[in-house]
């Protein structure tokens, strides 16, 4: 089994860098692997030495400006929500948990679009969507709680009336509003189209703590999934490790979405596929499920900004085709 | 060793336990007991330290258990609960694997020690064939056999048990209790079952606390506790306590319930039988309201027990002998006072023919006679055919005959009815 699961993380690896490479090469304008390595190399240090002949101004900016920095931010947005998946899942016990379903997502989009209308900045964003994305997750998991146990189906209603509340408030505020609003509306969709190095920036600091603060709580949560009873007979400092896990989680989300919008379904579909892969032991679902939803997400990304090109889908679309039909396999099979 | 002193513990603001002090010393099996709502499960989740106590203190070898943190405590105690859910598809080695977690760090992985430990405690418990299998896909009673392991898996001097064997047939509920009643004794283990079940307390329990209304009822050693006096005060039912001749342990057997006030009725019968022919009839009759006497039975054989447990009036005689003119008389006193007597499928023999002639005597008299005919006087009839005789008697006198105890019961509720006509 452990042999397996080292080919497995091999194989996404090699799957990540071709991805990387690929999607940095297709788009409105084809540019060769070969001029994208010119390009990166002669960036680097040292390196650039060797570099002979250089691309044309208008590809290195291209790559630099546009491509790059948009395919590492589909990567940190893909590879956070598949971990506050993976830790919302197992938090509720639950398989079909996860931050958009819960509502995490619409909370924190009102957040975001309130603190881009009121006083943007770098990092006001982000927190203000942590904010709300935190203060959302809390309610709707008081109003789910039953005994002890979260029911999938009053926690599934809670989300979503929640989240719909949050959704309405967000539109109110947009409505209301004085300022042009277009971009938000653009943005509320879920896409990378700011996918700037100033969001690149905005995001690493959150996500990048994120998901290895979630994944050292690993055993914790494989011993959740025997019930927090049972978990604290282990040894397990339940109530301390869930407030952990639920603020992480908000915390990945708010900065996926503020940076990105509300990407559906990343969080719910990639987990599974993941425990389909390497079995439910989190240990090793954690770092999985964050490689494949990164590479999904950059996958997604170049199918939104190619398909029509050069006319861009809103990511958010792509995601929902792919996750609706898998969402509701997964309810039947139940 | 485990001391519980004077707890108290709320749930929702109502007061769920009031004054619980006992102790548990190493290699001590105790067994707690009470009705539905008596605050066993809570007792136990409350000297686990998953419920806040709100007076007194659990001292675990001397230390006081809520100045211990999480881990230490789950290196002492292991407890296996009522019923599990697990939603993901580990293996059931994974999650007996689990019950190492106390002893391990944070990303350390299970050394060849913790898997030494798990695979024999899957063998204990029969479950090792199961290893691979996906948790999601065994069956409820593996399921809970798997949680047993991982419990032993977490290799603690405690053991706390709530209900383990709710799911579990018969014959993995006695495997399961033996392996632990063996762990108990080999490895002084302290092991607290809470079980509804007062047959596999007497069986494998030393001590038992009897819990009522949130309060220890009685406490103490099985056989002192375990009487039909306290099983009556504390679940309101009469229950049989007796010695089981094959276990040598002591076993109960609830009879029913105290409905039979409800129900009360005038009439007296009077049963004719012997040799636990009439215990199940005399038990009928007395639930339904009757006012029951029955005669003439031998000291200590069956029927004479189920008479004396509800106190029913009787003309005994003395063990092993035949029936005397004095009983005969004594019986036939009992019958005269009867609305109608029932005779039951009793063998007869020279000993007992007097029960026989009873009958007839009571039918010339003009009395109601009810006669269970469900095994033929032929194959009953010890005596050359004088029963046989005095049953064709019965039969032209007009007896009513039946084939079994429930359609007796029926019968009687006809012949007693006023407007009768049999």
């Amino acid at each position: 089994m452990l042999k397996q699961r080292r080919k497995v993380i091999g194989f996404l690896f090699l799957l990540g860098i071709a991805t990387f490479w690929v999607s940095l090469s297709i788009g409105s304008v084809s540019i060769s692997v070969k001029d994208i390595c010119k390009i990166i190399i002669g960036r680097l240090p040292f390196l650039n030495n060797w570099i002979k002949n250089e691309p044309a101004q208008k590809y290195q900016l291209i790559i630099l400006n546009l491509r790059l920095p948009r395919i590492l931010l589909a990567m940190l947005v893909g590879s956070g929500l598949a971990t506050a998946g993976v830790s919302m899942q197992g938090l509720f016990k639950n398989p079909l948990a996860s931050p958009y379903v819960v509502g995490i997502s619409s909370g924190s989009s009102f957040g975001a679009a309130l603190a881009m209308l009121l006083l943007p900045g770098i990092f006001s964003v982000p927190l203000s969507a942590f904010f709300t994305g935190l203060v959302t997750i809390f309610l709707v998991y008081k109003i789910s709680r039953r005994n002890g146990r979260v029911p999938v189906e009053t926690l599934l209603l809670a989300g979503i009336a929640v989240g719909l509340f949050f959704s309405a408030i967000t539109s109110l505020v947009m409505y209301i509003s004085a300022q042009s609003v277009h971009h938000l509306v653009f943005w509320m969709m879920g896409g990378f189209g700011g996918g700037n190095w100033s969001n690149v920036l905005r995001a690493t600091p959150f996500i990048g703590f994120g998901i290895p603060a979630i994944y050292y709580f690993s055993r914790e949560l494989n011993v959740m999934q025997l019930g927090e009873e049972s978990a604290t007979h282990l040894g397990v400092e339940i109530e301390k490790v869930k407030k952990i896990l639920l603020i992480l989680s908000s915390l990945i989300t708010a900065s996926a979405v503020a940076v990105s919008g509300v990407i559906g379904f990343v969080g719910l579909i990639i987990p599974h596929i993941t425990r389909i892969i390497v079995g439910p032991d989190h240990r090793i679902v954690i770092p999985v499920a964050a490689l494949i939803g990164g590479i999904f997400l950059i996958w997604c990304d170049s199918l939104a900004r190619t398909v029509i090109a050069p006319v861009e889908l809103p990511v958010g679309i792509i995601t929902a085709c792919f996750g609706a039909p898998f969402f509701i396999y997964l309810l039947k099979r139940r | 060793m485990l001391k519980v002193e004077m707890i108290n513990c709320y749930l929702e603001n109502s007061l769920i336990l009031r004054d619980i002090s006992f102790q548990a010393a190493k290699g001590e099996f105790l067994g707690i007991a009470g009705p539905n709502g008596s605050g066993k499960t809570t007792l136990l989740r409350t000297i686990s330290g998953i419920l806040p106590l709100t007076k007194g203190r659990v001292y675990l070898e001397g230390k006081d258990m809520s100045k211990m943190d999480k881990k230490r405590i789950a290196r002492k105690i292991a407890m296996v609960p009522q019923n599990t859910f697990i939603n993901f598809p580990f293996t059931a080695m994974e999650v007996v694997a689990m019950g190492r977690t106390p002893y391990l760090h944070r990303f350390e992985r299970e050394r060849k020690e913790d898997l030494k430990k798990v695979k024999e405690s899957m063998l204990l418990t029969r479950t090792w064939h199961l290893r691979d299998k996906k948790v999601t896909e065994i069956s409820g009673g593996e399921l809970q056999r798997v949680v047993i392991a991982q419990a032993l898996a977490q290799n603690t001097e405690l053991l706390f048990l709530d209900e383990p064997t709710s799911h579990l047939d018969i014959n993995h509920e006695l495997e399961i209790l033996s392996l632990i009643a063996r762990l108990n004794r080999e490895h002084l283990l302290i092991v607290i079952l809470v079980t509804h079940n007062l047959n596999l307390i007497a069986r494998y329990c030393q001590k038992l606390i009897l819990l009522k209304e949130g309060k220890i009822h009685a406490q103490g050693e099985v056989e002192d506790i375990l009487t039909s006096e306290n099983i009556k005060s504390v679940y309101h039912v009469r229950a049989l306590v007796k010695k089981h001749p094959l276990t040598g342990s002591i076993y109960t057997f609830p009879l029913c319930f105290n409905g039979r006030e409800e129900t009360k009725r005038r009439e007296r019968i009077h049963l004719v039988c012997g040799g636990g022919s009439g215990s199940s009839l005399m038990r009928e009759l007395w639930n339904s309201g009757y006012e029951v006497s029955v005669g003439v039975i031998n000291v200590f054989d069956a029927d004479f027990e189920t008479a004396t447990l509800l106190n029913i009036p009787l003309a005994g005689e003395a063990p092993f002998s035949p029936i005397t003119d004095e009983s005969y008389q004594k019986n036939l006193r009992m019958i005269r006072d009867s609305e109608a007597i029932i005779l039951a499928g009793v063998p007869f023999g020279e000993g007992n023919l007097l029960n026989l002639k009873v009958a007839k005597k009571a039918l010339k008299e003009g009395k109601r006679v009810i006669v269970v005919n469900k095994t033929p006087i032929q194959e009953r009839d010890y005596t050359k055919g004088k029963a046989t005789q005095i049953f064709e008697d019965l039969k032209k006198g007009g007896a009513t005959f039946a084939n079994d105890e429930r359609e007796v019961l029926s019968l009687i509720e006809k012949i007693l009815s006023p407007d009768s006509v049999i």
